[in-house]
């Protein structure tokens, strides 16, 4: 592989942008997976989704003395030193709908826990806002208040919204105090 | 810069970039990556708007709708980031590191000189605090993005200690930014 020598000077028969594909497991390009803790995993998510990609790949560590095999027994032992740390990644967890009384008869319902879901607080809170024909902001790092008390329909909506969502990961608080 | 970066605590707002601004930024960043030229249109297009986002300790990044293309700290000068470097790799001259030095540019070390002199790695000529991509013996890619510490040929005669200041490297905070 020259290619990464020189390359100052636009290539004539490649076209830019370049495009190149990173991987799902560790977000490096895919040349960088190896030295990521979780290799293994970039592996998986390699064959699965692209499984050209892996061949080649495994081909090139095979004749490529330097790439891959040497490596391992290369690695060094000694403290842990050169270990990329891997952020943490924190599962689908748990909904959960609460009402705050605001002023004596008036509510707001608290939704927290759509983020880890990996669902987009804004678009939430807009879809509730629309559904409710009320305002709904973002209030927090994973909360969303919705002006009055919604409770009675918010689980539906919220699975019919995002499927993903079973009936156990959702949960009522009733209600809280502020 | 960013390897304790994270995009909750440390962004303060997006705010779009002036016109007059952002032609002076194009024009400095175009004197300063002359490669980049024939394809500044297709990296900041005209209609579209410049974001700037700014960030804690003077953290400046630039925008063009979802994806972030250049960052600074205070008055230095701009860096493009990463996935920008590579779709562009001709933006940045190129210096090589070996096999061994991988793992640690990767944990957000520096680069020493031994990296840089080794069978495995290649020294081009650069000025003292210039910005050079770091590549490495056998990929294809850029790994990290850096600010040379001591000119080329003092790499060379010294040979110890920080060469190259890593600014940038792969799955740092920087890379892990959404918009």
């Amino acid at each position: 592989m020259a290619s990464a020598d020189v390359e100052d000077v636009p290539q004539k028969d490649v076209s830019y942008p370049r495009k190149l594909i990173y991987c799902g497991e560790c977000t490096m390009p895919l040349e960088f997976c190896e030295f990521h803790p979780n290799y293994e995993k970039c592996k998986k998510w390699l064959e699965k989704n692209l499984p050209d990609q892996f061949d080649a790949l495994m081909r090139l560590s095979e004749d490529d003395p330097t790439a891959g095999g040497e490596g391992e027994k290369k690695k060094q032992k000694r403290g842990g030193r050169g270990m990329i740390k891997t952020r943490k990644k924190t599962g689908p967890q748990k909904v959960t709908i609460a009402r705050m009384q605001r002023n004596k008869r008036k509510y707001v319902t608290v939704v927290r826990g759509l983020s880890t879901f990996d669902i987009d607080l804004k678009v939430a809170s807009k879809h509730f806002a629309n559904r409710f024909a009320t305002g709904s902001s973002v209030t927090g790092d994973d909360e969303i208040v919705i002006q009055g008390d919604v409770t009675y329909d918010i689980i539906d909506v919220v699975q019919d919204k995002w499927a993903e969502i079973e009936d156990e990961m959702i949960e009522d608080l009733g209600d809280q105090k502020r | 810069m960013f390897k304790k970066f994270d995009e909750k605590e440390h962004v303060s707002g997006m705010t779009p970039l002036k016109s007059s601004v952002q032609k002076a930024m194009k024009n400095k960043i175009i004197q300063m990556y002359p490669n980049i030229e024939p394809y500044i249109t297709q990296i900041m297009p005209k209609k579209e708007g410049l974001k700037v986002v700014k960030c804690h300790d003077h953290i400046e990044l630039f925008a063009v709708g979802n994806e972030l293309i250049f960052f600074r700290q205070r008055e230095s000068p701009y860096y493009p980031c990463l996935r920008l470097l590579h779709k562009y790799p001709m933006i940045l001259p190129k210096q090589r590191v070996d096999r061994g030095a991988i793992r640690f540019i990767l944990s957000g070390a520096n680069i020493m000189c031994p990296g840089l002199t080794s069978p495995g790695a290649t020294l081009i000529p650069a000025e003292q605090d210039s910005v050079v991509a770091i590549m490495a013996e056998g990929k294809e890619h850029a790994l990290a993005i850096g600010v040379m510490k001591m000119s080329s040929t003092d790499i060379q005669t010294i040979n110890k200690g920080i060469g190259v200041e890593n600014v940038h490297y792969l799955n740092d905070g920087l890379w892990h930014v959404k918009l």
